[in-house]
């Protein structure tokens, strides 16, 4: 009993602010008990105990202005010690800090996931050594002029094959093809970027003049390419396309040709990249072309603008 | 065949360069609408086969095939009467490989059932 009155004498000094009739000792001695119960000041050394008052002091005036939020600054006091211990260190603060920064996390994450997958994608397609498709040609464009492997570097390519006397395949591919060639263009801005070709697999029925009268009513920005019946076989044994072509045609025959019915989208080392198939939709395979060409600027390798 | 306006002399779809002229935007449209019809016909005359029933095809079906082959090339309308049938049979497949699973499924439930 005689250490708690002695704590007691003590605490009354320190806790002149809050109005403790002088009255009795006993009087005195309970509610101060009942605020300060939990104290560790028993345990102070006679030197610490000063400073160990004051804390006191500070815990019972924020008794009355107790808030939930706990305070991020050094806690000066014993009492921010305390609400900070019944707390832990969650609060309404750290509670939304954390989840924005897993959102954040989960979101930059998945991200990175797809720009992965679709880097490894790329890399597969590009092999070891020779590409599996695509390589090196040699055809001629509906003016007459050279064109060859070398001229869709630098840009990204997207190879549609197909002949011009095709039933219904071909058709509604080449409209979603003008789609695609709009919608990509429209975010790029960039005209020389994103190069659409057509290639004939019927080089004696599609001269020049009927496939840029044929491709004219899809997309003036398509490239239509021909050759001789070897050069024609020739690319499209590069880009693994199935040729069925008749040799020698009759003047006046008709015929079909069977042909593969994807579009290869080729990088700019003309590198094969991916497939846009009948399953794609316009939206679907601009997305596509669009994340690929986002990749390449990103990584910052070169284009071939002019 | 004559099967395009243009195409009822000799050669006419021949393009200067040599190239020979392929059907535009307004004439296939002009052909997949006979096709449409025809195979509407054949639909309401329970016929699948435009090329195995060619004879019953043409007599029930009088005024639509000869629309579908003056409006089509002759490879077309083979192409079209073919690929008719190849996509029933697809669906065909498709429907009982569906009806195949779904019976999977209720088996392995009911036995899943059973020994629970």
């Amino acid at each position: 009993m005689s250490s708690s009155l002695r704590m007691a004498g003590l605490l009354g000094q320190a806790t002149r602010a809050i109005a403790v009739p002088e009255s009795s000792q006993s009087h005195r001695l309970l509610p101060l008990l009942r605020t300060t119960s939990r104290s560790q000041c028993r345990a102070y050394s006679q030197a610490q105990r000063p400073r160990c008052n004051q804390n006191i002091k500070s815990a019972l005036e924020l008794r009355n202005n107790f808030s939930t939020s706990a305070s991020y600054a050094r806690a000066k006091t014993m009492g921010q010690l305390k609400q900070r211990n019944s707390t832990g260190p969650f609060s309404w603060k750290a509670a939304l800090l954390f989840v924005l920064t897993g959102a954040g996390m989960m979101i930059y994450f998945r991200v990175e996931k797809a720009r992965l997958e679709r880097k490894r994608i790329a890399e597969m397609s590009k092999g070891v050594g020779k590409p599996k498709v695509g390589g090196p040609f040699t055809l001629k464009d509906l003016d007459g002029k050279e064109f060859t492997a070398e001229d869709l570097k630098g840009k990204y390519s997207f190879v549609y094959f197909g002949f011009t006397h095709c039933p219904d395949i071909c058709p509604d591919e080449l409209d979603k093809m003008a789609e695609i060639i709009d919608k990509v263009r429209e975010v790029t801005k960039d005209d020389k970027l994103f190069l659409p070709v057509f290639i004939t697999c019927d080089p004696a029925r599609d001269s020049p003049e009927v496939l840029r009268e044929y491709l004219k009513e899809f997309h003036p920005g398509i490239i239509g390419l021909t050759g001789t019946y070897e050069q024609v076989k020739n690319v499209c044994k590069q880009y693994r396309v199935y040729f069925s072509t008749p040799r020698d045609v009759k003047a006046g025959e008709d015929y079909l040709v069977d042909h593969s019915i994807y579009f290869y989208l080729m990088d700019p080392d003309n590198d094969f990249v991916e497939c846009i198939g009948r399953q794609d939709t316009p939206e679907s395979a601009s997305k596509v072309i669009l994340e690929h060409i986002n990749d390449w600027k990103r990584e910052g390798k070169p284009l071939k603008l002019e | 065949m004559g099967w395009l306006p243009w195409s009822s002399g000799a050669e006419p779809n021949k393009a200067s360069d040599g190239g020979r002229i392929a059907p535009d935007r307004t004439s296939r449209k002009r052909c997949w609408e006979g096709r449409d019809l025809f195979f509407a016909c054949l639909d309401r005359n329970d016929i699948l086969d435009g090329i195995k029933d060619d004879k019953e095809a043409r007599r029930k079906c009088a005024k639509e095939v000869e629309e579908f082959e003056a409006a089509c090339s002759a490879t077309w309308v083979k192409y079209f009467k073919e690929k008719r049938v190849m996509e029933y049979n697809r669906d065909q497949t498709i429907a009982r490989i569906k009806k195949e699973d779904a019976a999977t499924v209720q088996e392995l439930k009911s036995q899943g059932r059973s020994t629970n």
